[in-house]
């Protein structure tokens, strides 16, 4: 097999890992060749509009495992491929001198046994760091189920250290992937955090699950999202809309995968992050999926338009993130300008803020954008799905009432 | 004072400080600054040149690295009123120093900024939109053509990463080289040099297909989207980006 082939089959098995930031490290180039950029940086974008940063590939696609959503399952009849050290070390250096990518991303399937996969993982490693002098970004995949000593090993040589907990519950995951048990997962993580410093996993964990393959709902989705930010510190969760590769009476037939789905979950992350918020101010049993029409933010305001308009000029940092169309950078520049001049509607836009959305829900020193008769929930709902969603057609007549 | 006068200078960076901490000084308010080589007479305009020092150092004026930082980037932009743009946000930054970056109330603050911004923008792409060929003798080739100047940022950036390699990054618009011979870098203008023929070694066709397969293969055909792909990668700098380039001049024919 050429090399070209293999690599065609192993970034072909890696393309549904999602995880592509190189950023949070400050490896420093010690005599070698490269070095890690703090903010990360983008070296291309896939026709897919995903970011390529990193030579993202697996080991091997051979795969002791056979999970029902994966391409690689041990059931399934593909091609399978191995990569050599010495051919990982060679592609990653003459793809990095050239400026294609800022680094590796490696994972695996498990082929023997988890240890003993792990073991050709850190020789490969090892290898690009002490023989090739490497000193570029490398996010490697944690074998679930490998004993610690060599977790210990392989995240003194990596930026990143992740293990995938694929889907939010159990339950799901017993469906889905018999062989995998989630406490395998969450020891690696447990493991990550203890010993993250500056030397162990610098560039800290994250981790990735499969939205839409099962029936867990967006609470079910969010409220794992949030215990495994405050249990293990992970610095990303990643949601992977579901692709259909395999035909199996468990999984759902899709015909698209549910990417606006996927990108409700990623605001909302957002907002558990940075923005003050927690699940339950965005879900609960009653409503536990996302609105599919308006992001979460927009959806809460909407839901507590009592809180609202919200004065620029006064309100806390916290409550400034609160207002739709207001982002951390917005916020901030608020915060710093306000100290110095009183802050018009004018100001706003070169504060970076989307006046199209924030001009429902504030008021400029007791000033409201619009005529303060419009500030009604069916109104402002209105014209915000208009703005998210062009093609909704039936709304632009409803909206002409108001107008 | 406002003066009706064009002040022209060399272009360098420290004559253009040196002329607008003396304009400041006499408060004289300039109708224009131009680079001598990029002025276009007019009859109308009525020019003056001041004796100039191109050694001023620019850390001998009481502002932050931060405001030093932000004029420089707005010298290395395109923008046709830079000069005057510089020499406002200066006028504004002895006034106020740090607070300034707060005050986007004030038009001309909030221009230099966006400008600045800008420039740092395109300077944090190419670091990684450019793409580096191996040539017969191995040093690493690049060329871009960005639109603003950011070939020295770019310079200090890969004197860090590559900084074992030889490498020359080629600004095709602006006809400059960067030149790193694993010491220090050069900017040299293409004006003052031969460049000899440029010849790739023989494996380099081999690993460039190999990248653009990866490229190709990456990509979920399920969730293909090429509107933002085109946003996050703008079409001007496909030209040199090995796994664009094929593509680029597809949709040029078209």
């Amino acid at each position: 097999m050429t090399l070209k082939e293999k690599l065609t089959i192993l970034a072909d098995s890696a393309k549904y890992d999602v995880s592509c930031s190189s950023s949070g490290s400050t490896r420093k180039n010690e005599g070698g060749i490269g070095n890690a950029a703090f903010s990360g940086i983008c070296h291309s974008f896939a026709s897919d509009g995903r970011c390529i940063s990193l030579l993202k590939i697996l080991m091997t696609n051979c795969c002791i495992f056979d999970c029902k959503y994966c391409i690689n399952k041990r059931s399934n009849n593909v091609k399978r491929a191995i990569f050599t050290p010495e051919e990982i070390c060679e592609l990653t250096m003459n793809f990095y001198r050239r400026n294609y990518i800022e680094g590796l991303f490696l994972s695996s399937g498990i082929i023997k046994s988890p240890d003993y996969t792990m073991e050709l993982l850190i020789k490969t490693i090892k290898m690009l760091r002490y023989k090739y002098h490497f000193h570029g970004y490398i996010h490697c995949k944690a074998i679930p189920g490998a004993n610690e000593y060599l977790l210990k090993e392989l995240g003194n040589l990596v930026d990143r250290l992740s293990a995938n907990i694929e889907l939010p519950t159990e339950s799901g995951l017993k469906l889905l992937a018999p062989n995998k048990e989630e406490n395998k997962v969450t020891k690696i993580m447990s493991y990550v955090k203890e010993n993250h410093n500056r030397s162990y996993v610098p560039a800290g964990q994250s981790t990735q699950m499969i939205i839409g393959a099962t029936k867990e709902t967006d609470l079910d989705i969010m409220t794992k999202s949030e215990a495994l930010y405050k249990n293990y510190d992970l610095k990303r969760v990643f949601y992977s809309a579901y692709i259909p590769v395999n035909k199996d009476k468990v999984l759902p037939m899709l015909k698209t995968p549910p990417l606006v789905r996927e990108n409700r979950l990623y605001q909302a992350d957002w907002l558990l992050r940075f923005y003050g918020f927690r699940v339950k101010d965005l879900l609960d049993e009653d409503n536990p999926n996302f609105n599919i029409l308006m992001d979460p933010k927009a959806n809460w305001a909407l839901r507590h338009l009592n809180e609202f308009p919200k004065e620029i000029n006064t309100v806390s940092y916290y409550d400034l993130l609160k207002v739709p169309g207001i982002g951390i950078k917005s916020a901030k520049r608020i915060i710093a300008c306000r100290k110095n001049f009183k802050i018009t509607f004018n100001d706003l836009k070169k504060m970076g803020v989307v006046i199209k959305r924030a001009k429902y829900f504030i008021t400029c020193n007791g000033k409201y954008f619009i005529n303060s008769d419009l500030f009604k929930k069916s109104f402002i709902e209105a014209n915000l799905i208009l703005e998210d969603n062009p093609k909704v057609e039936n709304n632009k007549e409803q909206l002409s009432l108001f107008s | 004072m406002i003066s009706n006068k064009i002040y022209l200078y060399d272009g360098n960076f420290s004559t253009l400080i040196d002329l607008i901490t003396k304009l400041l000084a006499f408060k004289t308010k300039p109708l224009n600054i131009c680079a001598k080589n990029e002025y276009q007479p007019s009859l109308l305009d009525e020019t003056i040149e001041l004796e100039l020092d191109n050694n001023f150092n620019i850390n001998k004026i009481q502002i932050s690295k931060n405001i030093i930082k932000t004029i420089y980037y707005i010298y290395l932009s395109n923008n046709q009123n830079k000069e005057l743009i510089i020499y406002y946000f200066l006028l504004n930054a002895l006034k106020y120093q740090d607070k300034i970056f707060t005050m986007r109330n004030l038009k001309c603050v909030d221009a230099s900024l966006k400008i600045s911004k800008y420039v740092s923008n395109e300077n944090h792409k190419l670091k990684g939109f450019l793409r580096f060929q191996e040539l017969e003798n191995h040093i690493l080739y690049a060329e871009i053509s960005p639109t603003n100047n950011v070939l020295e940022l770019l310079s200090i950036h890969f004197k860090k990463r590559l900084k074992n390699e030889y490498w020359i990054i080629k600004d095709v618009g602006r006809n400059m080289y960067s030149i790193y011979d694993k010491k220090k870098y050069y900017l040299i203008s293409g004006n003052n040099m031969n460049i000899l023929e440029i010849k790739n070694n023989e494996q380099e066709e081999n690993i460039k297909k190999l990248w653009t397969t990866f490229f190709n293969t990456i990509g979920i055909k399920e969730r293909r989207n090429k509107r933002c792909q085109m946003n996050f990668m703008p079409k001007k700098y496909w030209k040199y980006m090995t796994e664009m380039s094929e593509k680029y001049e597809k949709s040029n024919n078209r």
